[in-house]
């Protein structure tokens, strides 16, 4: 096992950051870590890294306790931290240079490595540049490439795309990926669940510091008892008894908005071709249809009550 | 040892600030040290007091002898003998001293009897004191011939004072060493640098810890494998490098406006002095650099700092004449050490074990400020570790 924290508690005064937080994580797995602002996932990394003291619990990685002094277990880790970390006063090129110098001390392994990692970020138009000279996204990347360049095993990835644009946050997706293919374990926390749904082999969902579900992207939306949401344009929705919709099987609720009816369902079978039964025989006038599966956002919502993003 | 390499290259991207600072600095010191006349030693010159000699008595040779011998040494000013008008010769300091000769004289000094000379003088004049002395002589050498050779002719006595009063004693200056002219002008420039080094050593440390402190750069750089003694190493030695390197910069100035001087005794212990203060002021520096948050309080502090510590100390105002509360509280900070060390070493024409002993002391006193503020700088450093 590459990570095995157990019972991992982290105060803040009278809050609870961590509250008996367990994770293990596998070699090769891109592991997402998703929950809101302030369920304690930096605070778990920040912990995982020794970067803050707990109150109790255990880390291991690599089957080690991981303490401020484990320079071993730091060689084989990158982070890519929330916040943009690198030297202002250093271009694009000394910036990474320092970083993978800080893992690697031969000059020519190491010029090799950030020659790999610049054209791995798509930054090689820009390596003179000064950082302030860069958009949010190229920050972003450079980033990533100061954490990445030593080739780590393990990569922890603290919201790296927060605040960038669809087109970069595309591109670092896509460089994660690359990443894992190469054979990095990946850690990847934000708030962002399509982030997760599109690049993660494993999901865990925190709330209140806690992992409250963990799984694959189908295990967890398994878990939950609501499944598709049917939307439907009705052109004469006069005739509609919505007490009649809900009484039709697996239906769990239905709701008109002007002309606009939205039916969320169970995971029954048949669900769109009774609705639609119904409609019919009411001489209901159909504009347009379209039926969106269930979301992590859905999960997160019937396990806790509320949002993801609330 | 990227840390090292990362300090100098921020050093290099706020050259122009340290720049400006450095030439400013630099060019004041040398007009101000160059314009700086240190007092020189000139020739002895006798200074003659104006005098009023007014005879009451009869116009005798021993009278006569007597106003011949004060007007060798002052100058007689002829004023008439009106009241008024000598009271406004005083007032107007025509004169400072009136000499008034009484009836009788000349007989009372001839027979023995005791005379009693008048005079009028200026209130709180050091020139009485002169003038005094000088009558004194004259009448007490009359008076010793008087004594021991009674039937001697008054032009004999008055012939007999002038010899003897002439007589002076030749006094020759010995000394075994020569104080050089550069060696006050040196101390100047010595102590004026204090301020620069400071003002430079702050800038530049604490730009560059402003960089390394920022939260985000210190959590990556915990992170990675590079141990916290490396890293504390590597940061030291940039800047005791940066130190060595201002220093240097600093201390050729000297060379180039001191030349050979920088060799002798006095130069060589003004710039041990100064090595040993930059220990000090990057000391300081480092802690201060660990303190500050931002490049606003940067400046702020690198100014009042500089400027208080150079005030208080005697940089700028000589120790002399500063009260002894500003010195009590100065005596707190390694330029108060530095600039008596630079006052002794500059005012010492031979070194001899009690000057040099003074001189060590300060300069042992400046190395514990280094040691204890470093501590001290460590200990915050490794503490701020424990609690991030």
């Amino acid at each position: 096992m590459l990570i095995n924290v157990k019972n991992l508690v982290k105060r803040y005064g009278d809050l609870i950051a961590l509250d008996h937080f367990n994770l293990e994580v596998q070699e090769g797995e891109i592991l997402g870590l998703l929950g809101p602002n302030g369920s304690g996932k930096t605070t778990a990394i920040n912990c995982i890294l020794s970067l803050l003291k707990y109150d109790k619990g255990t880390i291991e990685l690599y089957d080690q306790p991981m303490t401020p002094d484990a320079y071993d277990i730091k060689r084989n880790i990158g982070v890519v931290m929330q916040n943009v970390a690198i030297f202002d006063e250093l271009t694009v090129y000394e910036n990474i240079d320092y970083f993978c110098g800080l893992y690697i001390s031969d000059k020519h392994t190491r010029k090799k490595l950030v020659a790999e990692a610049i054209a791995f970020v798509g930054l090689g138009d820009f390596k003179k540049f000064s950082p302030k000279k860069l958009s949010g996204g190229l920050l972003r990347r450079l980033n990533i490439a100061c954490g990445i360049a030593h080739k780590p095993k393990l990569i922890i990835l603290d919201e790296p795309t927060v605040a960038v644009d669809p087109q970069s946050r595309n591109n670092i997706l896509e460089g994660i990926m690359e990443l894992n293919r190469q054979g990095a374990t990946i850690i990847y926390t934000t708030h962002y669940m399509e982030e997760v749904e599109q690049i993660c082999s494993r999901i865990a969902i925190m709330d209140k510091g806690k992992i409250i579900a963990m799984g694959t992207n189908e295990e967890l939306k398994q878990m939950i008892k609501s499944g598709e949401h049917i939307n439907l344009e009705l052109l004469n929705p006069e005739h509609l008894e919505l007490s009649e919709i809900t009484a039709l099987p697996h239906i769990i609720s239905a709701e008109l908005t002007d002309h606009q009816l939205v039916v969320k369902s169970g995971r029954g079978k048949n669900t769109l071709i009774a609705i639609l039964d119904y409609l019919k025989g009411r001489n209901i006038t159909i504009g347009k249809i379209y039926s969106e599966p269930p979301t992590l956002n859905d999960v997160f919502l019937e396990i806790t009550g509320k949002a993801l993003r609330d | 040892m990227q840390v090292y390499k990362a300090f100098f290259k921020i050093i290099l991207k706020n050259r122009i600030q340290l720049m400006i600072y450095l030439v400013v600095f630099m060019v004041l010191a040398l007009l101000l040290s160059s314009s700086y006349n240190p007092p020189q030693d000139t020739d002895f010159t006798k200074v003659k007091v104006n005098i009023a000699f007014i005879n009451d008595d009869i116009d005798s040779p021993l009278v006569a002898g007597l106003q011949t011998y004060l007007g060798e040494n002052a100058n007689l000013v002829a004023i008439p003998d009106d009241t008024q008008k000598l009271q406004d010769a005083l007032f107007f300091r025509d004169v400072e001293y009136i000499l008034r000769v009484p009836v009788g004289f000349t007989d009372a000094m001839l027979s023995g009897s005791a005379v009693q000379l008048e005079k009028t003088t200026v209130p709180d004049s050091t020139s009485n004191i002169y003038m005094d002395l000088l009558i004194n002589k004259y009448l007490n050498t009359a008076n010793t011939y008087t004594t021991y050779l009674p039937g001697l002719s008054q032009t004999d006595l008055v012939a007999h004072l002038q010899e003897d009063l002439a007589n002076a004693t030749e006094v020759t200056m010995i000394s075994s060493g020569t104080h050089s002219a550069y060696a006050e002008k040196s101390g100047y420039y010595f102590n004026y640098l204090s301020y620069s080094l400071f003002a430079i050593l702050i800038l530049g440390i604490c730009s560059v810890m402003l960089v390394f402190n920022n939260t985000d750069l210190k959590r990556r750089n915990l992170v990675s494998p590079l141990r916290s003694a490396n890293m504390n190493f590597q940061m030291i030695l940039g800047n005791l490098s940066f130190a060595v390197i201002t220093w240097l910069v600093l201390i050729s100035a000297s060379f180039v406006m001191y030349g050979s001087f920088m060799f002798t005794a006095t130069g060589r212990l003004l710039l041990l002095n100064s090595f040993v203060f930059t220990l000090a002021a990057l000391s300081i520096s480092y802690l201060i650099g660990n303190l500050v948050k931002s490049r606003g309080a940067m400046s702020a502090v690198a100014n009042v700092f500089a400027l208080g510590t150079s005030f208080i100390s005697g940089v700028f105002v000589p120790q002399a004449l500063l009260g002894d509360n500003v010195l009590t509280i100065a005596s707190f900070t390694p330029t108060y050490w530095y600039v008596k060390a630079n006052n002794e070493i500059t005012a010492a024409v031979n070194f001899n074990a009690a000057s040099l002993t003074s001189i060590f002391t300060s300069m042992i006193v400046i190395l514990g400020f280094a040691v204890a503020v470093l501590a001290v700088t460590l200990v915050l450093i490794k503490q701020r570790r424990l609690d991030a």
